[in-house]
Parts: structure tokens; C-alpha cells; sequence
């Protein structure tokens, strides 16, 4: 006797859909990151974000934790550094970046995808130094760093949030 | 004179549009605000932390301070070997500054990011756990040529 699967109902399948498509151009942009030059050792433009900030807004905040988690697996697996410490640090910034967002989106009232963008880009960027301070190098002196790298997360928190802002009035407007 | 007022007018129009995407709202603005005051307050205090004293170059693995020199005169220069867990970090130090000359790490990042001369400057090699701090101004002069191994 053959049972027929319950097949998923279409708003699922849709919603599934949109993830993967995320998942995969947030795997693309972290990627293509890590073969960007590099603008310092500590540095990344951090386009990914752009991905979990769009997954925030379209699919919600569980499919933006999910996605931020899964594209530094992937992504870590496609350029060779699943589990070492790039990947240990790359996901505690990711994990500390989306849950900084999260908790913007929710709480601050006005805030748009600019201010969370760079709220996530100041998460990211400290929770590397605390990741790297507290499992690699135990010196304090590595905040000596910080403080540039932060204004530098700044701008491009801003402009990743402007250009989040722009992707999701387009696909509104095409909806 | 057409052309040129055509691509006055585009020019304009792309600086609104960026302009239109970029603003964000007053909440965005204040919080840009507090960010660039608290980078800013930490920058001073780090500043004003590090700058005492005359400028020496700390070299650490994990916890341990494995070296500590003086900048050398013009024309000479200092070679020490760190050993980290990956193997040996070759660090020089010259008039110039401080630099990794060879490192074992994949990355390289630690080479590629070149010379270091100011207070407050780190250069970290996080595979291989080696960091190397300048502490103190070389225009205080160097007062003493204590070397800690």
C-alpha cells in the first residue's frame, strides 16, 4: 500500500524558495569577499549582511538567524576555511551581527534598515575582536585595533543598509 | 553647453538619488552620532593609554611577553623569531618600524600588512597567536635599550 506525502502547502514552498535564493546570495557575497584584496587583515565590506538584512525584513527574524549561521558554514566550506579559526570567527561575528539587528529592529523605534545595518556592523566587528581575544591571542592590546576598524564598520554599515533600503523598495515595487 | 547642462542635470539627480537611499531617518542619525562618539572617546583613551613613555615594540605569544625592544638607530635593525603554534614568525625591527618579514600562517596577512611605526599600532598573526604591539612615542626619545626575552 502505497501513502501518498502530504505535499507542503504552497506559502511554505514559497517561503523555502526565497530562503535558498538568499542563502545563495549571501553565500556568493561572502565568497566573492573572500577573494576581494583585503583592505586590512581584520576588514570586509561585509556585503553578506546584506542578505540577512533582506531575510530580516522579507522572511522574518528566524530565517535571518538561519541564514546568517548557514552562510558562514557554506561559505566557509566553499573557500576552504570550514572549522578553523577565519570560520570560529566569521560565525561569532555573523551569530553577534544578527542578533544585534534582530534586537534593533525590534526595540528602537524610527530605526530603518540603515540604523540596523549599522548596528550590525559594529556587532560583527566587536564580537571578532572578543572571539579572537578570548580563544586565540589573550592580549588586550588587540583593542588597540579596534577603534579604526570600527569607523570603518560605520560607513559601510551605512552604505550596506542604503543599499538594502534600495533592494527591498525594488522588489516591492516589482511585487 | 547642452551636453555639459545635461550632465549637470544626471549629476544632480544621481546625488539625490543617493542622496534618497542614504539619508535614513533621525533614529539612523542619532545613532550614527553616539557610534562616532564612543569610537572617537575610545580612540583618545587609547591614545592617551599607549603613548606615554618612549616607543617600544612588544612581542607576545598568547599571554606571554616573549620580547620587548627599542626602535634602532638609522642603518641597523633588530631580527627576532617567534615561535608561535604554527612554527617561527620572523618580526624586524628598523628605523622604519616593525614588520613580519616570513610567517608560517596560510593567510600571510600578518607580512602583507607591512610596516608599523606609531603608538598604538598592532600587528597580529591570529593562526600563529603572535602580536606585536607599539607602545610609548618615538618622540620621547628612547631613554633606555632594556631588551626582555
Amino acid at each position: 500500500m502505497i501513502r501518498s506525502i502530504p505535499r507542503p502547502s504552497l506559502p511554505s514552498l514559497e517561503h523555502k524558495a526565497k530562503w535558498l535564493s538568499m542563502l545563495l546570495l549571501a553565500v556568493s557575497l561572502h565568497v566573492f569577499e573572500a577573494a576581494l584584496p583585503s583592505l586590512g587583515p581584520w576588514f570586509k565590506p561585509g556585503l553578506a549582511n546584506i542578505a540577512t538584512l533582506l531575510a530580516l525584513v522579507i522572511l522574518g527574524p528566524r530565517a535571518a538567524v538561519m541564514l546568517a549561521i548557514w552562510r558562514v558554514i557554506v561559505g566557509g566550506f566553499l573557500i576552504g576555511t570550514l572549522f578553523t579559526p577565519t570560520f570560529i570567527i566569521s560565525m561569532a561575528g555573523g551569530i553577534a551581527a544578527v542578533i544585534a539587528m534582530l534586537t534593533a529592529w525590534r526595540l528602537l523605534p524610527g530605526i530603518t534598515l540603515i540604523g540596523v545595518s549599522l548596528i550590525g556592523a559594529l556587532a560583527h566587528m566587536t564580537a571578532q575582536f572578543v572571539t579572537v581575544e578570548s580563544l586565540f591571542i589573550h592580549q588586550q592590546a588587540l583593542y588597540y585595533l579596534l577603534p579604526p576598524l570600527l569607523l570603518l564598520s560605520v560607513v559601510t554599515g551605512w552604505m550596506n543598509g542604503g543599499l538594502a533600503t534600495y533592494i527591498v523598495a525594488q522588489l516591492k515595487e516589482s511585487d | 553647453m547642452v551636453t555639459l547642462a545635461s550632465e549637470n542635470g544626471s549629476g544632480q539627480k544621481l546625488w539625490r538619488e543617493l542622496w534618497h537611499w542614504l539619508k535614513g531617518s533621525w533614529a539612523d542619525r542619532m545613532l550614527l552620532l553616539v557610534s562616532l562618539a564612543g569610537i572617537l572617546y575610545a580612540s583618545q583613551w587609547i591614545h592617551h593609554e599607549v603613548s606615554a613613555g618612549p616607543a617600544m615594540v612588544d612581542i607576545f605569544h598568547d599571554e606571554v611577553l616573549l620580547a620587548q625592544y627599542p626602535f634602532p638607530e638609522a642603518g641597523k635593525s633588530i631580527h627576532f623569531d617567534a615561535e608561535g603554534e604554527l612554527g617561527i614568525s620572523e618580526i624586524v625591527i628598523d628605523s622604519e618600524g616593525v614588520h613580519f618579514s616570513s610567517s608560517p600562517c596560510q593567510t600571510q596577512y600578518c607580512v602583507l600588512n607591512g610596516h608599523h611605526s606609531e603608538s598604538g599600532e598592532v600587528i597580529a598573526c591570529v593562526p600563529n597567536r603572535i602580536l606585536v604591539t607599539i607602545k610609548g612615542s618615538r618622540k620621547n626619545g628612547i631613554q633606555y635599550d632594556a631588551i626582555v626575552e
